[in-house]
């Protein structure tokens, strides 16, 4: 149950593209079986089933696997640096809010390398959708332990097991205020199709977690299927403390929208600091005949 | 008129001038008197300004703008420089018109917060990786930092490339009274837009050193970039031609108008034989030496250095031609000085380099230039 939706996707002459038209010319790098598969073609079927035009939609991402995602994506694309997607998004949106900006990337990027910026993404509520294929490993560097590998992880980079405790992403983006926060599985296209979609039509910064099995490094096709389930049919999703508790299960894995809230976003916060200063009445010709009369 | 302002806020009143539209940065002495001034005035345009989280953030901010079309800018000091470094290589890739600021205090580290340097200047020309160039300007006046701030953006836009503004602690702080009607208003060049129809190809230039047109985020034309190293279409590759292509490109495209890039200013007096090469803050003391020198009936010459990157060997060999002695004052071990005596050695009769060098936080006074003048 959507309450906000995006008034911009609502107003674009809409667009009435297949998911196929949504393919670029190249063909993904991954691995045969690599989850990113089924997470890439939902997104294809549900920005279809939006009716975004691909002159609206931006994919952008950092570095690794996941990270390749926009050269799939017939769209602007902008594949930047390691865990650097979220400010290269935010500086796209605030420039041109017009625009709908999908941030894609995987657990490294997003929870290692890159995880000094999602918690300021999630406080500004910058208008993107954050979609974090997550396979508790590095599979572009071959297979070492990433933030949210279990504890003892035996690999090449730590041979004796990890001790590390792994972090919980859902539990982080919503103690960090995130205003929607949900968690799909590769293995589930249809009940994905309608994540990325409520995700995308979030007004507001969206987290979208997905577990997406690395077949090459960390085969957890069949452990996902086991411990995940959809979120119980009780769970409000306007429901914080619910949400958490639901986070916070280890044995089972929750799947679903766990959490929603309206809070103004960074572009609509800025359009009324900017109001605040026009009512100063200034604009750059008064700002440069202050400066130069 | 006549007004009391320090270089902050002269560049970002050139900022302004050349139509920036978007500025993120992260506070650092001493360069934040820039960050207050575009975050106090940017709301009051169309434009954006944000305080990012970090300085990763902040440059990330402008390259994702600059990609949209906005004219973006950002200012730190060397331990933000040193973060914006990847980021930095981004921009040198995807082709990303951008400005940066680096007013220099004392390294390495945090070094010396409120302590001017110019300890940046190799930093700069190898500000990441693979040895690709970049364009550096610095102004040794506040009238300057007006003007070459126009220029950088000018740059920027032109060449689809970030350009750097190499100023120090001093410029930035220290307000002088000047007259602002005499600022040089530049004439704005703005990057070359990709014609409407037809197929898109983001970095498809007919030759090596030309600019590739630039279609918008949320323009006409789909568009993609990639840091990493890619063909024509901004698609990752590692087709021996293609990469090949593009790292010349990136290297043609800048080495190819090098000599539209230099910027200097000569101040040459007939038959002298001591010529004192400077720039930025340094450049105002070896214009003092000079004229005491010249007061006092001897003769010397100045070329100041406007553009450090990409280096002017065109003034610079010409203006030692028949020089015997070269001075060379900065606010650090030599770092330009090196490249000057490179020149110096293609030259015949090979002038004699000498540094003045000063890196205890304290400015070169004209004094310490002028007594080398006496010499000899």
């Amino acid at each position: 149950m959507i309450s906000t939706i995006d008034p911009r996707i609502m107003t674009f002459e809409q667009a009435n593209l297949a998911p196929n038209d949504y393919k670029s010319e190249v063909h993904p790098i991954w691995c045969p079986g690599c989850g990113d598969f089924g997470v890439l073609s939902s997104f294809y079927k549900a920005v279809s089933e939006m009716h975004i035009p691909t002159e609206r939609l931006v994919v952008a991402s950092g570095i690794g696997c996941s990270g390749r995602f926009p050269a799939f994506v017939h769209a602007y694309g902008f594949h930047g640096t390691h865990g650097r997607v979220l400010p290269l998004a935010t500086g796209i949106k605030m420039a041109n809010p017009e625009l709908v900006v999908v941030a894609a990337g995987g657990d490294g990027d997003a929870f290692s390398i890159g995880m000094g910026h999602l918690p300021h993404a999630i406080r500004r509520n910058v208008d993107i959708t954050y979609i974090v294929m997550d396979n508790e490993i590095y599979g572009l560097t071959k297979g070492q332990a990433s933030p949210t590998s279990p504890v003892g992880m035996e690999r090449k980079a730590s041979p004796y097991g990890t001790v590390e405790t792994p972090l919980n992403p859902l539990l982080l983006a919503l103690a960090r205020g995130a205003t929607w926060v949900g968690r799909g599985f590769s293995s589930k296209p249809k009940e994905l199709v309608e994540l990325i979609k409520q995700a995308m039509q979030h007004k507001g910064f969206s987290f979208l977690q997905v577990y997406s099995p690395c077949v090459t490094f960390y085969d957890t096709y069949d452990h996902f299927k086991q411990v995940t389930q959809p979120l119980p049919a009780d769970h409000n999703s306007r429901d914080k403390m619910s949400a958490m508790k639901y986070a916070m299960s280890d044995e089972t894995l929750y799947l679903g929208v766990y959490y929603q809230e309206e809070r103004p976003t960074f572009d609509e916060g800025y359009a009324a600091k900017r109001a605040k200063a026009h009512a100063e009445n200034y604009g750059v010709p008064q700002i440069l005949s202050r400066f130069t009369r | 008129m006549r007004e009391f302002i320090d270089g902050a806020e002269a560049i970002a009143r050139g900022a302004f001038a050349a139509g920036c539209n978007f500025f993120a940065g992260y506070p650092i002495t001493p360069a934040t008197p820039i960050l207050l001034r575009m975050l106090r005035e940017l709301p009051k345009t169309s434009g954006v300004g944000i305080q990012g989280e970090d300085e990763i953030a902040s440059i990330g901010m402008c390259l994702g703008a600059a990609m949209t079309g906005a004219k973006a800018m950002t200012a730190t000091s060397g331990p933000g420089l040193s973060l914006y470094s990847e980021n930095i290589g981004l921009a040198i890739t995807g082709e990303v018109p951008l400005v940066i600021v680096d007013v220099m205090r004392l390294g390495p580290a945090t070094g010396g917060a409120t302590t001017v340097s110019q300890g940046d200047v190799q930093f700069l020309r190898w500000v990441t990786s693979g040895g690709f160039p970049i364009i550096a300007l610095c102004p040794s006046s506040i009238a300057e930092c007006y003007s070459l701030t126009q220029h950088a953006f000018n740059l920027a836009e032109r060449f689809r490339a970030p350009v750097f503004i190499a100023t120090d602690k001093e410029m930035m702080s220290a307000q002088q009274s000047v007259n602002t009607d005499a600022f040089e208003k530049i004439e704005i060049i703005n990057r070359v837009a990709a014609p409407a129809g037809g197929e898109f190809v983001p970095y498809q230039t007919k030759k090596l050193a030309d600019i590739p047109a630039f279609a918008p985020i949320g323009g006409e034309q789909l568009t993609r970039l990639t840091g990493s190293m890619h063909d024509e279409r901004g698609m990752l590759t590692k087709k021996t031609s293609a990469v090949n292509k593009t790292s010349r490109h990136l290297w043609q495209k800048i080495q190819a108008h090098r000599d539209e890039l230099e910027f200097t200013k000569l101040d040459a007096q007939e038959g002298a034989a001591t010529l004192v090469v400077s720039y930025g803050i340094t450049a105002r003391s070896a214009t003092e030496a000079v004229r005491h020198t010249r007061a006092a009936g001897k003769l010397a010459s100045s070329l100041i250095i406007q553009s450090l990157w990409p280096l002017p060997k065109r003034a610079l060999r010409e203006s030692m031609r028949g020089i015997s002695r070269v001075i060379v004052p900065e606010l650090n071990f030599g770092q330009y000085r090196q490249e000057v005596e490179r020149i110096a050695l293609s030259l015949d009769p090979r002038p004699e380099v000498i540094g003045v060098d000063r890196v205890d936080g304290e400015l070169i006074t004209p004094q310490e230039i002028e007594e080398l003048f006496g010499r000899g």
